[in-house]
């Protein structure tokens, strides 16, 4: 379309407003000694790098890495059968009321699917009517349970889409060539999937370490992760600057892993 | 390669850890007790307490208003940029993808925490509007990203013949690309009104507050004790309304399909 458009230049300059121009305030943050906002008193400090390897915070960059890496795993070795299994679905009703059934629980809040676990896991909870006491609030499992429950279908998508995205010709290509179907699988699927799942491991793994809410909820408060950190930081305490270097920490580790991918899903497709 | 038995244990395995949760809060929304670990018998008054407790409805509406308000805006807006991106030079591309993705792949929370440090620097008033602009920003980069591939599998002359038989450049958009691309469009707005009716963590960062949806006000009461069952409810009513909607959209396909082979 040949006239000129206003609106990509304004859409550039709107993100680079609400992503970029935060960023580098953050970064200006994590170098300062402030009380929130308030950039009259602010002053240079290296105060908030003392305040990251302060050893009371190792729990929370561990539990961070360990659970929702864990939870990332599980996803990956739930979810991947089943993205496989459902491309496998010739009937088409049949595969889009399978792929429905698990877009279905996205539609509920995420809150109270939350609270949902939480009720369970209670000692005290429904299950006491069939004898049973789960008594789990408080343990990595139930945060992990938690997790993989909320984050599954951010992982199945992109597999299915990869694996519905490959060439078909491929597939029957290497049963000629005498691959048997667990070959196939090994040496064709599984590596051109391979962007679908790098795509759903930080679809899950970053939320999972970021979202405040579920380990409140699951853990009773006794399991900080990252997401809890930077969240007292902002909302409760408001030291900024150390809540910002988080964040900045956070951001890097986010960027570096758009570059990976960028440069392994080229047309980006594989993020819805 | 998978026998039939552990093929449909894992789809079970799968569809529980996602269904349980939604199931036992579905339980107790005809619980007759306000304690969720006994059954004191049925009732349907947390149905009717959704129209009772004011600041619970009044935050449904909120969510509501916000989810349509923000499909609306990012999908007009998306559908343009990605028109213009689709245009562009192949070398400007994966920086313009760049910016657009990082929304999508950035931290809630960090999404949150950038855009109450930009809104209150620029003296925004933290409310509906804030949050309505948060919502809108972290919308239009999926409508931007379900458009884009359709764009690409559109030909290139359609256009140009659109203006070569008289349309003129905004007939030519309206009456052929826009069609043309009308899935992606659909799927984009789909994509913006689910992130938006279930976001928590951005809302949360930037709301004030007077102002409430769903998922801040269920967090704000959860932290008080104060929170009323009829939240079951209205999940339940959200689940089950999705649920019949699609299985009537299924069926209605279908038959199409039957009076097409016909």
């Amino acid at each position: 379309m040949k006239t000129p458009n206003i609106i990509l230049p304004l859409y550039l300059i709107w993100l680079i407003i609400l992503v970029f121009i935060p960023f580098l305030l953050m970064i200006f943050l994590a170098f300062s000694h402030t009380n929130g906002l308030d950039f009259s008193h602010i002053r240079f400090s290296l105060i908030n790098f003392k305040e990251i390897a302060d050893p009371i915070y190792f729990n929370a960059y561990l539990n961070s890495i360990i659970l929702s890496a864990s939870a990332s795993l599980l996803c990956l070795l739930i979810g991947y059968p089943i993205a496989l299994i459902i491309s496998k679905i010739k009937k088409n009703s049949l595969r889009n009321i399978i792929l429905i059934m698990f877009i279905l629980p996205m539609w509920s809040n995420m809150l109270i699917r939350i609270m949902g676990w939480e009720i369970l896991f209670n000692p005290n909870s429904i299950l006491n009517v069939l004898g049973i006491s789960l008594d789990l609030i408080g343990s990595p499992l139930a945060i992990i349970i938690g997790m993989v429950s909320t984050y599954l279908p951010f992982m199945i998508f992109p597999i299915y889409t990869a694996i519905n995205k490959l060439d078909q010709a491929l597939i029957e290509a290497s049963y000629d060539l005498g691959a048997n179907k667990r070959q196939t699988f090994r040496k064709v699927i599984l590596p051109l999937s391979l962007p679908g799942i790098y795509s759903g491991l930080t679809m899950v793994f970053l939320p999972s370490a970021t979202n405040f809410a579920l380990p409140e909820r699951l853990s009773g408060g006794n399991i900080v992760l990252l997401g809890n950190l930077i969240n007292s930081n902002f909302g409760k305490t408001f030291n900024y600057g150390f809540g910002s270097l988080l964040s900045v920490i956070l951001i890097t580790i986010i960027f570096i892993t758009m570059i990976f991918i960028n440069h392994k899903d080229k047309d980006g497709d594989l993020l819805i | 390669m998978m026998s039939k038995i552990s093929k449909s244990m894992i789809l079970i395995i799968g569809l529980m850890l996602l269904y349980i949760p939604i199931i036992i809060v579905c339980l107790l929304s005809f619980n007759d007790s306000m304690r969720p670990y006994e059954f004191n018998g049925f009732t349907l008054k947390w149905y009717q307490a959704i129209f009772t407790d004011k600041s619970l409805f009044n935050a449904i509406i909120n969510t509501w208003l916000i989810a349509l308000c923000a499909m609306i805006i990012s999908t007009t807006a998306g559908t343009f940029i990605a028109l213009q991106i689709s245009k562009l030079k192949q070398k400007y591309k994966p920086l313009v993808m760049f910016l657009n993705n990082m929304p999508i792949l950035n931290a809630d929370i960090v999404t949150g925490i950038s855009l109450m440090i930009i809104f209150s620097i620029l003296g925004f008033s933290f409310g509906k509007y804030t949050m309505l602009l948060a919502h809108v920003f972290f919308c239009t980069p999926f409508v931007v990203l379900s458009i884009l591939p359709r764009l690409k599998q559109l030909d290139d002359n359609a256009y140009d013949a659109a203006r070569d038989l008289g349309c003129s450049h905004f007939q030519a958009i309206i009456k052929v690309i826009i069609p043309a691309i009308k899935i992606g469009i659909i799927t984009g707005a789909l994509i913006a009104f689910t992130m938006s009716i279930d976001d928590f963590i951005i809302s949360y960062y930037t709301t004030g507050s007077g102002f409430s949806n769903f998922s801040t006000w269920i967090y704000s009461r959860l932290n008080r004790r104060t929170f009323n069952p009829a939240a079951y409810a209205y999940n339940t009513i959200i689940i089950l309304g999705s649920l019949l909607t699609l299985v009537y959209i299924n069926l209605n396909s279908k038959g199409g399909k039957k009076i097409e082979k016909n």
